[in-house]
């Protein structure tokens, strides 16, 4: 595996504007559902819709935002032709959770060393 | 599909054990002095840090890696409860920055204290549709799922 180091992610001109459409795209429970079954293989509109208690037009306005935030593509036929998941996007979630994950396991080792010497020290632990 | 291999999470679990007392380790969080010494990722050093800890107030903090980098991040606390508590937002001061929400809780058990960290992002850009409380549970249970129906699918 290739080593990332923690600075290469933010270099990267992926643009964090492009992270935050996927999120915000993202930050809707019909539309994370249909991610989720997208997640299982291609579905149509008419598939799609199925299981959520909302009129075809409705599901596509959810549709174009995940399509629009890349998370989805469609066929030009919007009816018949499948919509696919485009996982790239969400692997860019991923990372930039990796990132998080990062400076804050590093953070606690830390804190882990430094409370560590704090005690042996004597200090003391009240305001 | 050949999709690459999800995370589990989306929003960031982290949960630890130090030994040390509950108040020792609230206290850490509280102080510029004190935050200095611990925070940022291994190898990094703390040239600046300052906190108004009380709710409403801010913090920043610059972090700078082993090659020299500088990296700001700022926030505000939205909910502090001695000693078990503490909501902050953290945002690094790059463009475009996506917001998140940390919650941090500390627990006595045997020994010392468990902290539990738990961050989400809180997307900003576009206010309508955002279910941004509910996000880290709903992303939890989504990638679940994902990842229960891509192992079912192989």
């Amino acid at each position: 595996m290739q080593k990332t180091s923690w600075l290469n992610y933010r270099r990267v001109k992926c643009g964090m504007d492009r992270l935050s459409s996927t999120l915000s795209a993202l930050a809707d429970p019909t539309r994370r559902a249909i991610i989720a079954r997208l997640a299982a293989g291609e579905a149509t509109v008419n598939e799609l819709a199925a299981p959520f208690d909302m009129s075809l037009p409705a599901v596509s306005k959810h549709l174009k935002v995940l399509e629009r935030a890349g998370l989805i593509s469609r066929g030009r036929n919007a009816q018949w032709r499948p919509c696919r998941l485009e996982a790239g996007r969400l692997k860019e979630i991923a990372d930039w959770v990796e990132r998080y994950r990062r400076f804050w396991e590093g953070s606690f080792d830390r804190l882990d060393s430094y409370l560590d010497e704090l005690q042996r020290d004597g200090k003391p632990d009240h305001i | 599909m050949n999709a690459p291999p999800l995370k589990k999470e989306i929003d960031l679990t982290i949960t630890r054990v130090f030994y040390a007392p509950r108040p020792l380790v609230f206290k850490v969080w509280t102080t510029a002095e004190h935050l200095a010494r611990w925070w940022g990722p291994k190898d990094f050093t703390v040239p600046a840090v300052a906190t108004d800890f009380r709710e409403g107030g801010t913090w920043r903090s610059c972090i700078r890696s082993p090659e020299g980098q500088d990296y700001w991040a700022r926030g505000t606390y939205r909910e502090i409860v001695p000693p078990s508590r503490i909501v902050l937002s953290f945002t690094w001061e790059e463009e475009d920055a996506t917001d998140t929400l940390i919650t941090v809780t500390f627990e006595e058990v045997t020994g010392g204290t468990r902290l539990t960290f738990h961050q989400v992002p809180f997307p900003t850009r576009e206010s309508r549709d955002s279910h941004a409380e509910g996000w880290g549970e709903c992303m939890d249970r989504l990638l679940a799922y994902v990842a229960t129906h891509r192992e079912a699918a192989q």
